[in-house]
């Protein structure tokens, strides 16, 4: 009592005050329905069927990890869209950033320009570009018309590989941006003198971008790879609206997996435990980037 | 010997001339790299604009009209009159713009909890930047369930609380930034005046980072007008945002629909264009933190 009384009157009632309403709220809309979420994944919980709750246990875990062919294509299928991602998006968001930092006229303009892309919803980003993929009214086709690159209307999304393709296409054009511009932030932080000095011992532009940019570089790169390859596991938007999964299931997310399980089968229980499968990868990741990032806050030091 | 020759005049003339041509080639280049660039990243929005503009008579002909001879506005016409483009675009607005306000509100105490008494020590900041990854997926299977027994889908309440808790990480995270810069001098003093905390932070603290509030806001405003899997999931026909409108085109084949889904998708895409120009300086840390991912 007399220690609570103190506490009241130094006043240490006071952060509590001003952090709880936020708190509160983080408790009632995610710590609470991921606890809940949790129960439900352990249960058969099957809205098709009716609402009732049948505890299974580890059951749907089970089935998530060894028997849903479905789900494992799922991972592969986001493997196959984030790698090749991953690496356009590196290569040329690096050479944008590149190019960007050494345009002494109009840079902030420009920057912005090029930045556009990354500021607008993946799924506004997918319509657009799904209706240029269009088989007759389509740029794409058209523009491949005129200039003879093509002589038929071509469907870009018939085949898995050309569905993949375009995913992968419609992604770098969408995110290549945020990687230019965490790279510019990177290298405008380089020091110039290291570069004056350089060339003051006679190196070229090639070998400074090898033994002081790139080097440098490093961390920012990992940095900003590692917030993609997060975000690149949960694509979903970009997918329900480019291919919705097709042809087949050959572009099936794992995010969007789940969406089908719980919102078209209805199969909520099941769609729990498949999230919770993510949430653990996703996790994982996170941890791995605070480390590095960490990393670099004691190097920095 | 060597240095002899580097003197004389026509030699130094000579490299200075080629030094400076070349690295008049490497201007060029990089402006015409930058030229593609701009093409490849700015093209589809051209594309969408003008498609938007065609008459309907512009769609059958080949070679195909890359720019409409007379633009009209009828598809967006026909988008507010036959496909409800009015009603969701307000949707958009008034969701967008109540989670902004409340995840401003709710974050800023937050925020200066963190960043003046160094509350939750470190923690709270690692849980927050856990949450902030977290996928949305996780959380759309319970609150959809939840939702539905509390009669909260279908209702600008439902949607508007989920936007404004999953966008509190992001708020704090930047807001904490904004006021560990601002001096804690200024707020001090206005507390020996008689001031309380929460006075304080509100008459003094608040006018004076209203400039970083600002761009939170916008951040938040963004990323809950370009969130798309709670709104498909928890809107229906009176709620749906322009997220969704822009889906319904997809069915039944984009052919279909080319204008109407084309001004869809430029009243879309409106406001990110807008935003981007004004937060040129925090785009990088807004777009790490994932302030336009919703």
């Amino acid at each position: 009592m007399r220690l609570f009384a103190l506490a009241v009157k130094r006043k240490r009632w006071e952060p509590w005050a001003f952090a709880s309403p936020s708190l509160a709220l983080i408790a009632l809309v995610i710590i609470f329905p991921l606890a809940y979420s949790f129960w439900l994944s352990l249960n058969n919980f099957d809205l098709s069927v009716g609402a009732e709750y049948e505890f299974v246990g580890a059951k749907n875990y089970q089935e998530v990890l060894f028997r849903d062919p479905r789900f494992m294509g799922s991972v592969w299928n986001t493997a196959v869209i984030i790698a090749p991602s991953l690496v356009l998006e590196l290569v040329l968001g690096l050479g944008l950033a590149l190019l960007l930092s050494r345009v002494a006229r109009g840079r902030p303009i420009i920057t912005a320009l090029l930045a556009i892309p990354a500021m607008v919803s993946p799924v506004m980003a997918a319509m657009a570009w799904r209706m240029m993929f269009g088989v007759k009214y389509g740029a794409i086709n058209n523009l491949g018309l005129q200039l003879g690159l093509i002589d038929v209307y071509f469907d870009w999304f018939a085949s898995t590989a050309l569905a993949l393709m375009s995913v992968v296409l419609v992604e770098v054009w969408h995110n290549t941006p945020f990687m230019m511009l965490v790279l510019l932030a990177g290298i405008q932080s380089i020091p110039q003198e290291l570069y004056d000095a350089a060339k003051a011992d006679g190196a070229r532009p090639w070998q400074s971008f090898w033994s002081i940019t790139l080097p440098l570089l490093k961390f920012t790169m990992v940095v900003g790879v590692m917030i993609r390859l997060i975000d690149l596991t949960k694509l979903f938007g970009l997918i329900f609206v480019l291919t919705y999964g097709g042809p087949g299931s050959s572009t099936e997310t794992v995010a969007f997996t789940t969406y089908l399980a719980g919102f078209k089968d209805f199969r909520m229980s099941y769609a729990a435990a498949l999230s919770y499968v993510i949430v653990g990868g996703v996790l994982v990741l996170t941890l791995l980037f605070m480390w590095i990032q960490r990393l670099r806050e004691a190097r920095a030091a | 010997m060597a240095i002899a020759v580097e003197r004389r005049p026509q030699v130094v003339a000579r490299r200075r001339n080629r030094r400076r041509a070349q690295r008049g080639v490497a201007h060029l280049l990089t402006y015409l790299g930058l030229l593609v660039a701009l093409v490849f990243f700015l093209g589809p929005f051209f594309w969408i604009v003008t498609t938007s503009l065609k008459g309907n008579e512009d769609f059958f002909t080949f070679p195909p009209v890359w720019i409409p001879p007379d633009p009209s506005l009828a598809h967006y016409a026909a988008l507010f009159t036959r496909s409800s483009g009015a009603r969701y675009f307000t949707n958009s607005l008034v969701i967008s713009s109540l989670s902004m306000f409340a995840a401003l509100v709710v974050s800023l105490p937050t925020a200066y909890a963190i960043a003046r008494w160094r509350f939750g020590g470190g923690l709270l900041s690692t849980v927050l930047l856990v949450l902030r990854m977290l996928p949305a997926i996780a959380l759309i299977i319970p609150i959809y369930i939840m939702y539905k027994m509390l009669g909260l889908t279908n209702s600008y309440l439902g949607l508007v609380l989920v936007y404004t808790v999953l966008y509190v990480p992001f708020a704090v995270w930047l807001l904490v930034g904004f006021l560990r810069e601002f001096p804690m001098e200024i707020e001090e003093a206005a507390m020996i005046d008689g001031c309380s905390r929460l006075r304080a932070l509100i008459q003094v603290v608040v006018p004076i980072i209203a400039p970083g509030m600002a761009v939170v806001a916008l951040f938040a405003f963004i990323a809950t007008w370009n969130e798309f899997l709670f709104a498909v999931v928890l809107t229906g026909i009176e709620t749906k945002t322009m997220m969704v409108l822009v889906t319904s085109f997809t069915s039944g084949g984009t052919d279909m629909f080319y204008g109407e889904a084309s001004a869809s998708v430029v009243l879309g895409v409106l406001p990110a264009f807008a935003v981007a120009f004004m937060l040129q300086r925090y785009l990088v840390k807004g777009l790490a933190l994932g302030g336009t991912k919703g």
